[in-house]
């Protein structure tokens, strides 16, 4: 096998899943990274790469309805499934989650946000009256470095108050 | 003031460029596609020392999808940057100096095929003995690293005679501090898209916290005029000084120039370890004699900053750390040695607190021994120690008189830890409690000798808006939000009738960097500066137009309105759109310096900012784990601008020193990182932070202070680690002197105790 087989030649299969609602079918190769086929094939960019370990959160995303790190997630596991990024959270208009990170400072640079109200909508769309503690539980998956957690902290106040 | 949403009432204000950042809409630099892009590789050493034999780039050129594959002989200019001493190569020619050395640039239709070419360029390496500390670099058999040998920079300060102050002390306090190699992790790793224009000119859109300063270093290795080079660097996934210095934007360009594409280079996360900056890991030494009250006598410090591969700002970080480790104490009897030491390890370079950190950690520690050791109060022993408005500055230049180091020395009391002293009942016998406080002060600005411009212009742009223009970045801390706060109250207008533009080198005049806690003090006296000759423009146009009295205008909400005692008596008389379609900008400009000392002591300050900060920690002794279960902080910083900007600034910083204290260490061994990730290298997560970290503002400033709000972005960082270690210390009689503090330091043998079954 000559290298340019190695590259370009790769297996390819048909992935359908629903996208932020819409269904789409791409032809991928089964281990493809979901957050690939996010950010690069479809430029959906709001979904951010930072550790591609699964340790910062960055590129969380929801696969029915429950967070997922899309760096740890490959083509064939998306078979299916329902997909939602932080671009389908807000489609008509902001949801109180984001505008709870606007009002009480819950981000600096922003990098890490779309990942952290990917992962709250998660908790309070399973259970609207998750306390305080399951929240910051659910959040811990996300790293922030502007922020020091004050303005994440009152974000979570403010949910479950 | 404590700081919160209450107090600040109405200037707590959802942040202009928040909506697009909570729903992922902002575009970051790092996001940007553009047609028919490329993606650009950079070819690393891997290797700490070495000699380059030979590079063999064929096997990658020929590889189908690859277009460019770069080396030291395609620079068309200079082979080097720093923003200081330019002496890190774009490219390596003979010598490997450092793991992240780049030895070659690939760009290729996908990631994928830039990646496969990477390994097809054959190095061969001589490899050559790894010089991995400061101390070994400094023996005398070591190799030299550059022509002028091992050490980048010393600095000297003597004031009194050391030997008489300690002759005169009745105990000496002696110990050894160090720091570690902390990591600035910028959620958003390095990266931009470089693209070359068809007029010639090269568009690079890649963050940095001083564009003109990146046009400059990459027009002097690309050998064209900066005026051929526009830099968009705005908005940035964080920075905290570690993308002030280029790093991608050599190869980028290089690679676009030769391919005549636009390329993308986006670092992964272990390539930004292993070529990024980080904190330069410090020894310090200090011995502080004192009088038997407890008034410091003499203070000897060394210190060893292990600065890496190349210059970038390791200089400038070793000034400031020698100014920063006398702090806000008189002291009649100083002799401080500082060297800045080249190794084959990373590179360390600009980093939030800039030197201050290590120093501060050292300096507090000295007096809480101290303190022990005379059986005093530690805050009562800086009380005597401490300078007054006054006084002059740490090395003896003058400074703008202060009363922060006295205000957030008495106002720290008003925390509710301040009457917990002392008790230590904790729930379990193994959970031990205690709490520390330390106090510092930190300068802002560049310092004495170095350019420190700022400047910005003010205009009605055709739209009708009142328009600013500042060549400072935002990386997150807020620069958007203050100056549009700063707008609105000058100008009593809509948001919608203001205008920001920043980061972009085409549309922005030079205004300095935006580091060393400087942005907030320049745009504030920027926007002083043009306010009255832009109104006097302004109202003069209206009041040729218009016939009313050129004082009895003032703007207002959609344009220039009538002054009254009344305000239902005021009236529109012009809108800003009817005064722009008049074809006139009204256009003002500024240039200044930023306040400098006048005594010429290289690198000195002359405005500084004061913090105290209270801290509480629960040590299980069973685990050596430390939980910082709530601190507090007063600031002495001025005015507050921004009062959502201010408290995260401080929040953010403290927690970046929580982790500074405890957790975070790009580990090094025999050159070569071993935390390669986030998985290793250890940030804080919320379940490291307490929810109660309260901020006090002390806006007050002398009556005769004309320098308005300091900046706040470094001073939340640098005292929190001193005041952690004391509230160790008073948990456990453990003292720390290394960082992070190793839970095995304060595990409790219990080997020898009785086990009860």
């Amino acid at each position: 096998m000559n290298e340019k087989s190695n590259v370009q030649e790769a297996s390819k299969f048909l992935l359908s899943m629903e996208l932020n609602g819409n269904s789409i079918n791409v032809e991928v190769d089964p281990s493809r990274r979901l957050i690939d086929i996010i950010r690069t094939d479809m430029d959906l960019t709001g979904t951010k790469v930072s550790c591609e370990v699964g340790r910062c959160g960055a590129c969380m995303v929801l696969i029915n309805g429950k967070q997922h790190n899309s760096c740890l997630t490959m083509a064939y596991q998306c078979e299916g499934k329902k997909v939602t990024t932080i671009e389908g959270i807000s489609e008509e208009k902001i949801d109180p989650i984001q505008q709870a990170f606007l009002e009480e400072g819950g981000f600096q640079c922003g990098y890490c946000t779309p990942g952290m109200v990917v992962s709250l909508k998660a908790l309070l769309e399973e259970n609207p009256n998750s306390s305080f503690e399951e929240l910051k539980e659910g959040v811990s998956g996300n790293l922030c470095r502007c922020t020091g957690y004050g303005g994440i902290y009152r974000v979570l106040r403010r949910l479950t108050t | 003031m404590w700081l919160d949403r209450n107090s600040s009432k109405e200037n707590w204000k959802v942040r202009p460029d928040g909506k697009e950042k909570v729903t992922g809409q902002l575009r970051y630099l790092t996001d940007l596609a553009f047609p028919d892009m490329l993606f650009g590789r950079v070819l690393r050493s891997g290797i700490p020392h070495a000699r380059i034999k030979s590079v063999d780039v064929s096997g990658a050129l020929q590889f189908p999808g690859v277009l460019a594959v770069l080396t030291h002989h395609d620079i068309p200019g200079l082979n080097g940057f720093g923003i200081s001493n330019p002496d890190q190569p774009v490219f390596t020619e003979e010598w490997v100096r450092y793991e992240g050395d780049a030895i070659a640039a690939v760009a290729a239709i996908s990631k994928e095929v830039a990646e496969k070419a990477l390994e097809l360029i054959q190095v061969d390496y001589e490899e050559l003995p790894i010089v991995d500390t400061p101390e070994k670099a400094l023996e005398p058999e070591a190799p030299s690293l550059h022509v002028d040998g091992n050490i980048l920079h010393q600095t000297i300060f003597k004031k009194g005679s050391i030997d008489k102050g300690f002759a005169e002390a009745s105990l000496i306090i002696e110990e050894t501090y160090t720091t570690p190699r902390q990591m600035h992790t910028y959620l958003e790793t390095e990266g931009g898209v470089f693209v070359p224009n068809e007029d010639g000119r090269l568009t690079v859109y890649a963050p940095t916290q001083h564009g003109y300063k990146d046009r400059m270093q990459l027009a002097r290795i690309l050998g064209q005029p900066e005026e051929t080079i526009r830099i968009i660097s705005s908005p940035i996934g964080g920075s905290f000084g570690g993308k002030d210095e280029l790093n991608v934007q050599p190869y980028g360009a290089l690679l676009a120039l030769q391919c005549g594409r636009p390329v993308k280079m986006h670092f992964s996360r272990w390539e930004s370890v292993t070529a990024g900056l980080k904190r330069h890991p410090m020894k310090i030494k200090m011995k502080t004699g004192v009088d038997q009250r407890g008034k410091i006598l003499a203070h000897k410090v060394e210190i060893l900053s292990d600065t890496g591969a190349y210059s970038t700002l390791g200089g400038p970080v070793l000034n400031f750390a020698t100014e920063h480790s006398v702090g806000p104490y008189l002291i009649p009897h100083v002799d401080i040695n500082g060297k800045a030491v080249y190794t084959n390890n990373g590179v360390s370079g600009e980093f939030r607190g800039f030197g201050g950190n290590q120093v501060i950690f050292a300096l507090e520690g000295q007096l809480d021994r101290i303190a022990e050791k005379l059986k005093v109060d530690p805050w009562e022993l800086r009380k005597i120690n401490l300078r007054r408005k006054n006084d002059l500055g740490p090395l003896g230049q003058r400074i703008v008189p202060t009363e922060g180091p006295n205000q957030v020395f008495e106002t720290i009391k008003q925390s509710s830890l301040w009457k917990e002293r002392g008790k230590k009942q904790t729930e379990h016998p193994w959970i031990k409690k205690g709490i520390g406080l330390a106090l510092a002060m930190h300068g802002s600005g560049l310092g004495y000798g170095i350019p420190d411009h700022a400047g910005g212009t003010i205009r009605l742009n055709k739209y009708g808006e009142i328009e600013v223009a500042f060549g400072h970045e935002e990386f997150g801390q807020g620069l958007l939000a203050t100056l549009e706060i700063l707008l609105l109250d000058h100008f009593q207008c809509n948001k919608e009738d203001i205008n920001i533009i920043i980061g972009d080198t085409d549309l922005v005049p030079k205004s300095g960097s935006s580091t060393a806690s400087r942005t907030t003090n320049m745009v504030w006296q920027a926007l002083n500066r043009l306010k009255e000759p832009f109104l006097t423009l302004l109202f003069a146009k209206v009041s040729a137009l218009t016939g009313y009295e050129k004082d009895a205008l003032k703007t207002g909400r959609e344009g220039i309105w009538t002054q009254s005692t009344e305000k239902v008596n005021e009236r529109l008389v012009m809108t800003y759109a009817e005064l722009a379609q008049m074809g006139e900008t009204f256009e003002c400009s500024t240039e200044f310096h930023y306040p400098v000392t006048p005594d010429p002591i290289m690198g000195g300050h002359y405005l500084y900012t004061s913090t105290a900060v209270i801290a509480e920690v629960e040590v299980n002794q069973l685990t050596g784990t430390v939980v910082v279960k709530q601190m507090d902080h007063t600031i002495a910083a001025g005015p507050v601008v921004n009062p959502m900007g201010y408290l995260g600034q401080i929040e953010g910083g403290s927690i970046m020193a929580l982790g500074f204290t405890l957790t975070e260490d790009a580990v090094m061994s025999a050159g070569k990182y071993v935390t390669k990730n986030l998985d290793t290298y250890l940030i804080p997560t919320i379940f490291d932070v307490p929810e109660q970290n309260g901020v006090m503002a002390i806006e007050e400033l002398p009556t005769d202070d004309q320098f308005g709000p300091r900046g706040v972005g470094e001073i939340g960082s640098v005292a929190l680690a001193p005041a952690i270690v004391a509230a160790i210390k008073e948990a456990t009689g453990i003292w720390v002197t290394e960082l992070p503090i190793k839970p095995e330091r304060l595990m409790k043998p219990f080997m020898n105790e009785v086990v009860l079954g």
